[in-house]
C-alpha cells in the first residue's frame, strides 16, 4: 500500500481508530505505574511515557504544534525537573514503605469512579454539533496558531510571559540552599515551646 | 504470586478481553435482542459485567493490579467502541483526570501528588484539543487554550517542586503524612 492510499484512509477514519486504542492501551498503564509504582523514581520515568503518548493523541487530533510542544515541555522539561526533585528527596532510592494512606483509598476510588461515571454519562448523553473539515496540513496549523496568539489572544500571551517569569524567580529564591537554617531553627525553637526539629526523627536508619 | 492466583488473573484476562472484543465486535446488540432489552444499555451492562467479575476475581485472590488495570481497559473500550470519535477522546481525557484526582487524594510522597497534578492538566488538555478538531476546527481556540494551560502548568509545577525540595530541607521528609505543622 503506497502512501497515498495510506493517507486516504486516514483521512477517511479508517485507520484512527485501530491507532488511538493502541495509544490507549500503552498511556493507561503507564499512568496507573505513575500512581502505584513502590519505587518512586520509576514513577518519574513513567510519566515520560504518559506525556509521550499524550503527544501522540495530540498528533491524531491534528494539533501538530501541541504535540511538539507537549514534548518538549511535557516529556523533558517537567519530567526533568521531577526526576531531579525526586533524586533530591529520596537520596538512597529508597522503596517507598506505602505509596498510597490506606484510609483515604477506599473514599478517594469511589469518588474518582463516581466521577468517571458522571463525565461519561453526561458526554455519552449530548448531541455533539461535530463538524467534519479537511485535515490541516502542518504548517498551516502552526500559522492559524500563530496568528491566534498574536492578534485575538495577545493580552493573554503577555499575562503568561509575565506569569513564566514570576514562577522562574520564585522557584529560583524557594530552593536555592539558605545557610541559616540553624539560626532559624534557634530562633523558631525560641519562639514556641511546643516546637519540635523534626530533623533527627526523620533520618532513616540503615 | 501463588499459582492459583495467577491462573484465576490470568482467566479474567482472558474472559474479559474475550467479552470486550466481543462486544466490540457487534455481538453485544445481538445478545441484546435475545435477552428482549433495549440495546442502547449494552455497553453499560458489560461495563457492570467486568467490574463484577474483577471484584470477584480480586476477593478470590488474583493479582490486584493486572486486574485493576485489565478491567480499567476493558471498561473503557466497551464504553467508547459505539461512540463517536469526540466522546472517545474525551472518554480517554475524564479517566486520565479521575485517575489524577485520585493519585492527587492518595498519595503519600509529596512528588507524586505534583505528578498527579499533571495527569489532570494532561486531561484537561485532550479535552481541549478533541473539541477543538472536532467543534472548531477552523479557529484553533481550543488547542490555543491548551498552549495556555501547558505554559501555567510548567510554572507551577516548577514552583510546586521549589516548595517540595524546601520543605524537604526542613523536615528530611517529603511524606505527606508527616507534614502536620499546621494540625491543631
Amino acid at each position: 500500500m503506497d502512501n497515498y492510499q495510506f493517507l486516504q484512509q486516514w483521512m477517511a477514519g479508517n485507520v484512527e481508530t485501530p491507532i488511538f486504542y493502541l495509544i490507549c492501551f500503552i498511556a493507561i498503564p503507564l499512568a496507573y505505574g505513575v500512581l502505584f509504582d513502590g519505587r518512586i523514581i520509576r514513577c518519574g520515568f513513567l510519566l515520560i511515557g504518559v506525556f509521550g503518548m499524550i503527544s501522540g493523541i495530540f498528533l491524531l487530533l491534528q494539533a501538530q504544534f501541541l504535540a511538539m510542544a507537549q514534548l518538549m515541555i511535557y516529556a523533558v522539561g517537567i519530567t526533568l525537573v521531577v526526576v531531579i526533585a525526586l533524586m533530591l528527596t529520596n537520596p538512597r532510592l529508597e522503596h517507598d514503605v506505602e505509596p498510597s494512606v490506606p484510609q483515604h483509598q477506599l473514599p478517594a476510588a469511589f469518588v474518582a469512579v463516581a466521577a468517571f461515571l458522571t463525565i461519561y454519562l453526561s458526554l455519552r448523553s449530548e448531541l455533539w454539533p461535530i463538524r467534519s473539515v479537511e485535515t490541516s496540513l502542518a504548517t498551516y496549523n502552526v500559522n492559524q496558531i500563530g496568528i491566534k496568539l498574536l492578534v485575538d489572544y495577545a493580552l493573554p500571551f503577555e499575562f503568561a510571559s509575565v506569569l513564566l517569569l514570576l514562577a522562574l524567580i520564585g522557584a529560583v529564591m524557594l530552593a536555592k540552599a539558605d545557610h541559616s537554617d540553624a539560626a532559624r531553627s534557634q530562633e523558631w525553637a525560641d519562639a514556641d515551646p511546643d516546637y519540635i526539629d523534626r530533623k533527627e526523627e526523620n533520618v532513616v536508619k540503615v | 504470586m501463588s499459582s492459583k492466583s495467577s491462573y484465576l488473573t490470568m482467566a479474567f484476562v482472558a474472559l474479559g478481553t474475550f467479552l470486550v472484543c466481543g462486544y466490540a465486535y457487534g455481538y453485544g446488540p445481538m445478545v441484546m435482542n435475545l435477552l428482549h432489552t433495549s440495546t442502547d444499555l449494552a455497553d453499560v451492562l458489560i461495563t457492570l459485567l467486568v467490574f463484577a467479575m474483577a471484584v470477584l476475581a480480586v476477593a478470590l485472590g488474583a493479582d490486584m493490579a493486572v486486574v485493576v488495570v485489565t478491567g480499567t481497559i476493558g471498561i473503557f473500550v466497551a464504553l467508547t467502541v459505539q461512540q463517536p470519535e469526540l466522546v472517545r477522546y474525551m472518554t480517554l481525557a475524564a479517566l486520565l483526570f479521575c485517575m489524577g484526582m485520585y493519585g492527587m487524594v492518595v498519595s503519600r510522597n509529596a512528588v507524586r501528588v505534583l505528578m498527579s497534578i499533571e495527569l489532570m492538566l494532561n486531561g484537561v488538555n485532550i479535552n481541549l484539543v478533541a473539541l477543538s478538531r472536532y467543534i472548531d476546527p477552523v479557529d484553533v481556540r481550543g488547542q490555543v487554550f491548551a498552549i495556555f494551560i501547558l505554559t501555567v502548568a510548567a510554572a507551577e509545577a516548577a514552583v510546586g517542586l521549589a516548595i517540595v525540595l524546601a520543605a524537604y530541607r526542613n523536615m528530611s521528609t517529603v511524606d505527606m503524612e508527616k507534614f502536620t505543622l499546621l494540625k491543631w
